[in-house]
């Protein structure tokens, strides 16, 4: 058996990529080994970005759980002329975790919540320190303007509607919007993450 | 405060980033799906938002992993999608000449193949002891972009259907409705060509009077596909005379 794969193994991002479209297609006819290879790759990316939004241990593992469940059933489903791998598991990860924070929001005290976004801000920007993707993801979030880093930030790492968002830094919806895409657009360019 | 409704195209940073609830995703979604650009911008964006959820990384616990492979033995996955069927309920052209894998399954012999076909392709469960062919060179052919289907009548009774990549110099044989065999016999497929005969697989016991499928691979141009009856004992050459012989 090899050595457990560090998450911040860095290889070239297009072998990377490629390697792990070649493992979802194999996943997707059943290949419990390559779902194996999958769940290393990116476990902790997956785990990191629905505990960022669901907060609360528990659910954090119940929720990858399913993340993690929905790759298996769906690995078919992925077509790498529509995105990178790593962006289809990213999107069920986050959807997922956002979806069920909404669900239990209705049922729970939403006042209980609206102290969260800021601690989860700073634990990322925290976290965010002493790895090479995370500092080149910080750098590039420095080059947002102030609200459209927060509306980004807010929105993906807490897990806040746009409507929330613009609640939050009492500015109109609109501008919340349009601050998200020009935001995303410049992170993306950035990044060098754009196709 | 009285919210006024969006353009859907300002709505893309949103949507990327799931920052839409409800009735705002839903008409996104609508949008989206008669706006090629809008989807490819979300794609884009979605990069984007793919490298914030690698900079959020955290290693999950170590029993994690066993619990989500508990969990994956127990689901069954969905197919591909293929052509005539929807994703997200949109339409997807699919290239021309295309034929499903649940066509080719019924292709291959009715209901029991596509449940067989199905089984496999999607992996919930492990091919039958003894089955030769794996599930992925089943699916590579049924999905090959040339994949052809020939059928022929056996001799002695029943019918054989072979789907066929050309390129890939692969096939699928399946057979429904075969006569019963003693059992020191069996069914062994063989490739006859130019020169050279050679055994191609032996054909499993019949279940629900579907036989197969079995892939066949290394085929050149000219050769030709036979069905003999073989003592079990096997010989490594046809013993008994071809009751399908077919020009592939």
């Amino acid at each position: 058996m090899s050595p457990p794969r560090s998450p911040w193994a860095r290889t070239p991002p297009g072998r990377d990529t490629a390697d792990l479209a070649a493992l979802l297609a194999r996943v997707a006819v059943g290949d419990q080994a390559a779902f194996d290879a999958v769940y290393d790759r990116v476990a902790a990316p997956v785990f990191g970005t629905v505990r960022s939004v669901v907060r609360d241990p528990g659910l954090t593992e119940e929720v990858t759980q399913e993340v993690f469940v929905e790759v298996w059933r769906a690995a078919s489903r992925f077509d790498a002329s529509k995105g990178s791998p790593m962006a289809w598991v990213a999107t069920i990860a986050h959807r997922r975790a956002v979806d069920r924070v909404r669900s239990e929001q209705r049922s729970a005290d939403r006042d209980r919540r609206a102290a969260a976004p800021m601690i989860a801000y700073d634990d990322v920007a925290e976290t965010v320190e002493g790895n090479l993707d995370r500092e080149r993801v910080r750098r590039c979030l420095g080059t947002l303007t102030d609200l459209q880093r927060e509306a980004v930030t807010l929105a993906y790492y807490c897990g806040y509607t746009y409507r929330e968002v613009a609640g939050l830094l009492r500015v109109p919806a609109g501008t919340v919007n349009t601050r998200m895409r020009d935001g995303l657009i410049r992170l993306r360019d950035c990044l060098g993450a754009g196709r | 405060m009285r919210i006024r409704r969006p353009e859907p195209h300002t709505l893309a940073g949103a949507y990327a980033l799931d920052a839409l609830d409800g009735p705002d995703r839903a008409r996104f979604e609508r949008h989206a799906a008669r706006c090629p650009e809008c989807t490819r911008e979300v794609a884009g964006l979605r990069e984007a938002t793919a490298r914030l959820a690698e900079a959020a990384a955290a290693q999950p616990p170590a029993a994690l992993k066993e619990a989500v492979r508990a969990e994956t033995a127990r689901t069954r996955q969905l197919p591909p999608i293929t052509r005539g069927s929807h994703a997200a309920g949109r339409a997807r052209p699919g290239p021309s000449g295309r034929v499903s894998v649940r066509r080719l399954a019924l292709a291959l012999g009715g209901a029991a193949a596509v449940a067989a076909v199905t089984v496999w392709v999607t992996g919930s469960l492990p091919p039958p002891a003894g089955q030769p062919s794996s599930s992925q060179e089943i699916v590579a052919v049924l999905t090959a972009p040339d994949a052809v289907k020939l059928t022929a009548r056996v001799r002695t009774g029943g019918t054989a259907t072979i789907v066929m990549s050309h390129h890939d110099g692969m096939l699928v044989f399946a057979a429904a409705g075969l006569r019963r065999l003693p059992a020191a016999q069996h069914y062994e497929l063989w490739v006859l060509g130019p020169g050279r005969d050679r055994p191609a697989g032996r054909l499993p016991a019949p279940s629900h009077g579907m036989t197969g499928p079995v892939v066949a691979t290394g085929l050149r141009s000219g050769d030709r596909l036979g069905l003999s009856v073989e003592p079990t004992a096997a010989a490594g050459r046809p013993t008994t005379p071809m009751l399908l012989e077919l020009a592939l």
